[in-house]
């Protein structure tokens, strides 16, 4: 369990495409949410002048978006559902912008609809939604599982859209929905709650043909309870509801598709068009009988017309897609808005007046645009300064003074390093956190010089792919890095050296993607290149032997996926059209070709296939590049995977998701979108491993270079950190044991053996792999492991660049640049949060200005204003003697610094883990986490994912124990955790909690006059630290968890040992208060169950 | 690398000319062919309703298998409907021969037809869209039609080519085993389903586990044809398959649709390939 990643987007100066093909406001007319092709969600907030502006986009679906549609009672919760056009749904909590809930199921849905039915209803409702299925289906809101399905008897069809009627009248709710061919469904819905629930059968109630095809839109008049408009596409009628006949037909004009329409007011009716127009009729009553209701039902037919009122159109490109959507008045200051949204990411507002009225002449009048606005105008009107990684790179420049385009990057965690393929057909490669910071950063000296850089030159036409090898296979050589261009060259380089070490030609179209073959397979001993071209080639490339293996060309569609067979040495293409050709690589001989469910069962079939996930520490890395449909697009426009459906069958290929799948405490995500080259990066910051590596540094040193180190340290350092530092490495001792051991052994190896450390609680077969890829590293040069740690730490520094508010106070924000180099921000940035399934949600430039309350302050990165009171409670929480050590001297030294970034970096983390656990398991955790442990400690190998719980376990109970008065600590632990009940936003308590936490030091800076006395606490702790280091081996690595989680125990009997007699006594007493305070707070996890976990642990091991 | 950039300047006149004409014309010649071809296969699936007069024809399909001829059955299709079926069933051991037809009442909705049917429609209304009138601005914009129009035809075929799988407790609760007159018995499990161009039939013939039977119970999972010794648990009971019928008859016209499925989808990916042809000259820029 891990939490969300922060994020930090650098945008360029283009916006990302986004083709909306769903649009919506929310009920409280403050969010309208756009779905796009690209399979983006963006929220737009609305002024309550009608202003638009970008505010978040969401990243979740890898298909083109269908359907939007509330799923919750708005005004309790703000979610909305979306679909895409490959089955999957995600749920929106608009505000957070985070994805509440994911599924896919195998159902393209075209409409949605939420109902609710409080009084008879258990649970979060339903989403009653119809596509290309047959029927109604009906899906939990809460859990987006399948209930049930609403058939019918009568010539069942795809159903094509839907409205729900709430008439008082009639006393029972209905669905009313339109099928392909034109047929009308009515359903009863309150009454055959029961009957779904008890999964009975539920057919239609009523059934009538309506004579039309293409339906678009259904809706039912609720002023008059009377009539019904049902929009075709070519053509609209109205209906009487009572029995279902026609009452009036109108036909489009000018070849016009209508495509949806609303009821305005009674008799009033607004109907738009797929090019953006829109009409508003006053339905009126022909000649003879003037009274609405018909004296005798049904005999009387044509009783109105419609009168054309008013209409809006959009300006010039008339010919582009629209989609639009009305938005009803509720209450001041509400308007009636209509709303569109085009294929160019424009959306469009009309304020539609309350009482529509034509002309003085009788002629239509004209409706003006209100407001019109696009996501590249927020980017031309906020992003001022591009913060692309690239721009700042002073790479060759044409004559306009721009940089060439970049077309694909690549990012390199184990040496930092960005490679970006040009335009020009130039690579350069950067290091990665500095141009980051060069592109956010403001004022640093040595950030004015262009971050060093590498040039390589080789390639004549655009780098449409790259490679590092060595990222996905350990074996291979380190230097070496592959790229692809437009004109199908691939070359092979030496990094290092900055040397073309050989270039291949395929002329076979431009190279869209390059992956590296399984570990087990090879080829002359060695692993082979797989080069996927534009012509639908696939190429072997044998990098070690410089020569071509297999042309394999007979391909008519684009190349997939794919699969290799290590044992028989065949490469297993899977074509888009869903057909497969089975390769012999050695001979380069077409040995199958398979259609159809063969072809399937050949991909899926994970026996024979030795699938390139099956191989763990690899699959990552090289799953990754398969099944990024989003982020890595390669360049060219068609790509490997067309829109992946294949039929409606569920995509049997297991989402695995993104580089933030290996915990690394930074990287750069490139994202690249759909049918374009606008790309832009993202970093991520993985702020609980930023904190597992930041922490056992300094006690490493002392390990390291003994007692000289230790006693600085000693003099320097408060108890609480050192406390907590101490705790921390217990239990990441477990996570980490062959990191320690490693560095035990020798410290220059230690820069690799941290990565190694990074990965390691993903697998539990993990830590036999990563030895052997620690032997094979060995040969290898390091850089020595003071660079990681000035690494490490300056990625700490500017995540916190990144999250602090700046501007709120100028004398806080000289002292932060001043004490703890922290520099200021250039303009806000774009922060975003990444979630572990591949969901992530970006701020986008210009969203500090969103809300216009946020003008009043000066804040340059303020996320919400509700930062400063959140940040003024948690002052107020705070104790005034504790916080952050500091040093007796006032100097800002390094070691100092860092602690105190530590320190920060550690409180943020446990803010962003309170805040991120959901509400019904923030109560559960501690049960559930102490259930998987015990039963795993009876058995005999724990693997690392109960390592993963209970070093979660232990952060929580860390973020305790490093006080000295528990009482305010748990205030503390009860002030967030109610933040998270009163949702919170994680960005806006992380600021919050960082705003009050660095005014408290500096406070403390300003006027120090400084207290020299050595705490008696840190002296203990130190020895502490040191007795349980020496009675714990690492030979029992494995069992360390539970040290760590026994450790009040150990520390109440640590002291008296070494005869700190005052201290120790109050320091039991205090562990007592905790205690006993604890038992009474039961939200706040672990310690309720302490005591009787740790006696079972005693039994186990002493008995 | 100068010379190469000069050279360009020529010739990206030249391709931008090129690439007008792709826009303007051929493309539309393509959507044009398109959508003849897709009217043409629409045809095939005999839309029901007013649009074509009077009521769908009936055409009636004799199935059989090369085999044996233990299982004989006669469907009549109405569209998308099976309308009539007699299914004659001669039993393996008395040779005793059983005859099931549909209820007069009813029809049995043959779902893969009905979404191949709506899918092909939806390309159709896609392209319909489209028309000369319409004037391409991008490459990009004929990039995303073909690739949703791609997206309805590929699954329009896959619908037809990959029955669903199901089980034998599902194809037990199917409706259709209760759509005959004289009711099956319950020792007959019936599945109808289109295979490529097939209609396939399949009759399981199902023997009761004995509660001491010392077999190895295992329910079997998913399939679309069950072999003999699948077993599954329905009601109270432990089932086995002791005998599996399969006969099929080719349906004329869905041949005809799956090659109008797979020439459309060649046509769309080389109209695609065309535009991409441009994409290398207009990379950074939206072609």
């Amino acid at each position: 369990m891990r939490s969300a990643l922060q994020a930090v987007a650098l945008w360029g100066r283009k916006a990302p495409p986004h083709s909306i093909t769903a649009i919506m406001i929310t009920d409280d007319q403050q969010t309208i949410v756009t779905g796009s092709q690209e399979g983006q969600l963006c929220l737009w907030s609305l002024s309550p002048e009608l202003k638009i502006s970008a505010k978040e986009l969401l990243f979740g679906h890898s298909a083109s978006v269908t359907c939007l549609a509330k799923a919750r009672d708005f005004s309790k919760q703000p979610y909305v559902v979306s679909a895409a056009e490959n089955g999957e749904m995600c749920l929106w909590n608009v505000s957070s912008g985070q994805c509440v809930e994911k599924a896919t199921l195998p159902y393209r849905h075209t409409a949605i609809c939420y109902y609710h039915c409080s009084f008879r209803m258990t649970g979060e409702g339903w989403l009653l939604c119809c596509g290309e299925y047959r029927d109604v289906l009906i899906l939990d809101a809460g859990t987006l599982a399948f209930l049930h399905t609403f058939s019918s008897s009568q010539s069942p069809d795809w159903m094509k859209c839907m409205c729900i009627v709430h008439s008082v009248r009639i006393q029972e709710d209905s669905l009313l929905v339109v099928s392909v061919t034109g047929e009308l469904k009515v359903w009863d819905l309150s009454s055959s709650i029961n009957s779904v629930q008890e999964k009975q059968d539920v057919y239609e109630k009523e059934s009538k043909f309506l004579d039309s095809m293409n339906c678009q839109t259904i809706r039912f008049c609720t002023y008059t309870e009377r009539l019904l408009l049902v929009v075709f596409s070519k053509c609209w009628k109205v209906y009487d509801y009572c029995d279902f006949s026609l009452l009036w037909t109108e036909v489009s004009r000018d070849g016009q598709f209508f495509a949806g329409g609303e009821v305005l007011a009674a008799h009033r009716v607004l109907v738009w068009t797929e090019d953006g127009h829109s009409y508003i009729y006053q339905l009126l009553n022909s000649g003879l009988s003037k009274c609405i209701c018909p004296v005798d039902g049904g005999v009387l037919k044509e009783t109105i017309y419609p009168h054309l009122l008013c209409s809006t159109s959009v300006e010039e490109n008339q010919s582009l897609h629209f989609v639009m959507g009305y938005m009803n008045e509720r209450k001041e200051p509400f308007y009636k808005v209509l709303f569109s949204g085009e294929v160019s990411g424009r959306i469009t507002l009309w304020h539609i007046p309350d009482v529509p009225i034509s002309k003085f002449d009788g002629s239509p009048r004209e409706i003006p645009v209100t407001t019109t606005w696009t996501l590249q105008d927020n980017f031309d009107k906020h992003q001022t300064v591009s913060q692309s990684i690239t721009d700042h790179f002073s790479g060759p420049r044409d004559e306009m003074g721009m940089t060439a385009a970049i077309t694909s990057s690549e990012y390199i965690p184990n040496l930092d390093k960005l490679i970006c393929g040009c335009e020009d057909g130039t690579i350069f490669i950067t290091e990665a956190l500095n141009a980051a910071k060069a592109g956010l950063l403001e004022g640093d000296s040595l950030l004015k010089d262009p971050p060093c850089h590498v040039l390589l030159r080789g390639h004549h036409q655009s780098v449409t792919s790259l490679l590092y090898p060595h990222g996905l296979a350990s074996k291979l050589d380190e230097s070496w890095m592959v790229s692809g261009d437009q004109g199908s060259c691939v070359i092979l380089w030496d990094i290092f050296k900055e040397e073309i070490l050989h270039t291949f030609f395929l002329e076979s179209g431009p190279v869209t993607r390059l992956l590296m073959s399984p570990e087990n397979l090879k080829i002359n001993d060695g692993q082979i290149l797989c080069c996927v071209c534009g012509d639908h080639s696939v190429a072997l490339l044998h990098l070690e032997g410089r020569q071509c293996l297999l042309r394999a060309r007979k391909h008519l569609f684009p190349v997939r996926t794919i699969r290799w067979h290590p044992v028989e040495n065949f490469l297993i293409v899977g074509c888009a059209d869903d057909s497969v050709y089975i390769w012999e690589i050695e001979t380069g001989t077409l040995e199958r070709h398979e259609t159809g469910e063969r072809a399937r069962i050949i991909l899926n079939c994970g026996d024979n296939v030795q699938l390139v996930r099956s191989e763990p520490t690899l699959s990552v890395a090289s799953e990754t590049h398969k099944h990024k449909n989003v982020e890595q697009r390669s360049s060219s426009g068609h790509q490997p995977g067309l829109v992946p459906c294949p039929g409606l069958q569920l995509e049997s290929s297991c989402k695995v998701s993104d580089a933030t799948s290996i915990p690394r405490p930074f990287n750069v995500l490139p994202v690249k979108t759909k049918w374009s080259y606008i790309g832009f990066h993202v970093l991520l910051f993985d702020l609980e491993n930023l904190v597992e590596l930041l922490l056992p540094t300094p006690i490493n040193d002392v390990d390291h270079s003994g007692s000289f180190y230790g006693s600085d340290i000693l003099r320097r350092a408060k108890s609480t950190v050192e406390k907590k530092t101490l705790t921390m490495r217990r239990n990441k001792a477990s996570c980490s044991s062959l990191h320690a051991e490693a560095q035990a052994k020798t410290s220059g190896d230690s820069l690799p053996s941290g990565d190694n450390n990074c990965k390691f609680p993903e697998e539990s077969d993990g830590i036999k792999r990563q030895k052997k890829m620690k032997s094979s590293k060995k040969t290898h040069p390091k850089p020595s492991r003071k660079v990681d740690a000035s690494l490490t730490i300056d990625m700490a520094k500017l995540f916190l660049s990144c999250v602090l508010p700046w501007g709120v106070d100028k004398e806080l924000d000289s002292l932060c640049t001043r004490h703890l180099s922290i520099l200021k921000l250039q303009s806000p940035v774009s922060l975003g949060l990444a979630s572990n399934e591949n969901l992530f949600s970006l701020m986008l430039p210009g969203w500090d200005v969103c809300s216009t309350e946020m003008k009043e302050h000066s804040g340059v990165n303020l996320f919400s204003r509700k930062v400063l009171e959140l940040s003024n409670k948690y002052t107020a929480t705070l104790p005034n003697q504790t916080g952050i050590p500091r040093s007796p001297d006032n100097h800002c030294n390094t070691l100092q610094q860092s602690d105190t970034i530590v320190y920060l970096l550690s409180r943020l983390f446990l803010v962003n883990k309170l805040v991120n656990m959901p509400l019904d398991l923030a109560c559960k955790t501690d049960s559930r986490s102490f259930k998987v442990e015990s039963v795993h400690n009876k058995g005999k190998f724990p693997g690392s994912d109960i390592l993963n719980i209970s070093s979660f376990y232990d952060h929580l109970k860390n973020g305790r124990n490093e006080y000295h008065t528990p009482e305010v600590d748990i205030s503390l632990l009860k002030l967030i955790s109610c933040w998270r009940d009163q949702a919170v936003q994680v960005t806006e308590a992380i600021q919050a909690v960082l705003l009050a936490e660095v005014q408290q030091h500096m406070k403390r800076l300003r006027n120090t006059p400084i207290s020299s006395q050595t705490d008696p606490v840190a002296e203990h702790t130190i020895c502490e630290r040191m007795w349980i280091s020496s009675k714990v081996g690492w030979t029992e690595e494995i069992e360390l968890p539970y040290v760590g989680n026994s450790s009040p125990i150990e520390t109440s009997v640590g002291p008296v040992k070494h005869g700190n007699d005052l201290n120790s006594a109050n320091f039991q007493d205090t562990e007592d208060i905790l205690d006993r305070c604890v038992l009474e707070e039961s939200e706040s996890a672990g310690q309720p169950r302490h005591r009787p976990w740790i006696a079972k642990v005693c039994s186990c091991r002493m008995c | 690398m100068a010379t190469a950039m000069a050279a360009s300047a020529a010739e990206r006149a030249v391709l931008e000319e090129e690439f007008r004409w792709l826009l303007n014309a051929e493309v539309h010649a393509v959507l044009r062919q398109l959508q003849d071809i897709l009217k043409e296969a629409s045809l095939r699936f005999t839309l029901p309703g007013p649009s074509t007069e009077g009521p769908t024809k009936q055409e009636n399909f004799i199935l059989g298998s090369c085999g044996t001829d233990q299982v004989k059955g006669v469907l009549t299709l109405q569209g998308d409907a099976l309308s009539q079926a007699d299914v004659n069933l001669k039993m393996p051991r008395n040779n005793q021969l059983l005859h099931f037809a549909f209820r007069e009442d009813k029809q049995w909705k043959l779902q893969q037809i009905q979404d191949a049917r709506n899918h092909v429609s939806q390309a159709i209304y896609l392209l319909a869209n489209r028309d000369e009138s319409y004037q391409f601005k991008t490459g990009a914009e004929v990039l995303k039609l073909m690739d949703a129009v791609m997206l309805q035809l590929t699954r329009a075929r896959n619908r037809l080519t990959t029955p669903a799988t199901l089980t034998l407790p599902e194809i037990a609760a199917s409706g259709l085993t209760r759509m005959f007159a004289p009711t099956l018995p319950s020792d007959l499990l019936v599945n109808v389903y289109i295979n490529l161009n097939k209609l396939c039939l399949t009759v399981y013939q199902l023997h009761a586990l004995q509660p001491t039977s010392t077999k190895n119970f295992r329910p079997s999972g998913g399939a679309v044809l069950h072999s003999p010794g699948a077993m599954f648990e329905w009601g109270s009971q432990r089932l086995e398959v002791s005998h599996v019928h399969k006969v099929e008859c080719v349906i004329p016209w869905l041949n005809d649709a799956l090659v109008y499925f797979t020439v459309s989808l060649q046509l769309c990916q080389q109209l695609k390939d065309k535009i991409s042809v441009f994409s290398s000259y207009w990379s950074s820029r939206p072609f």
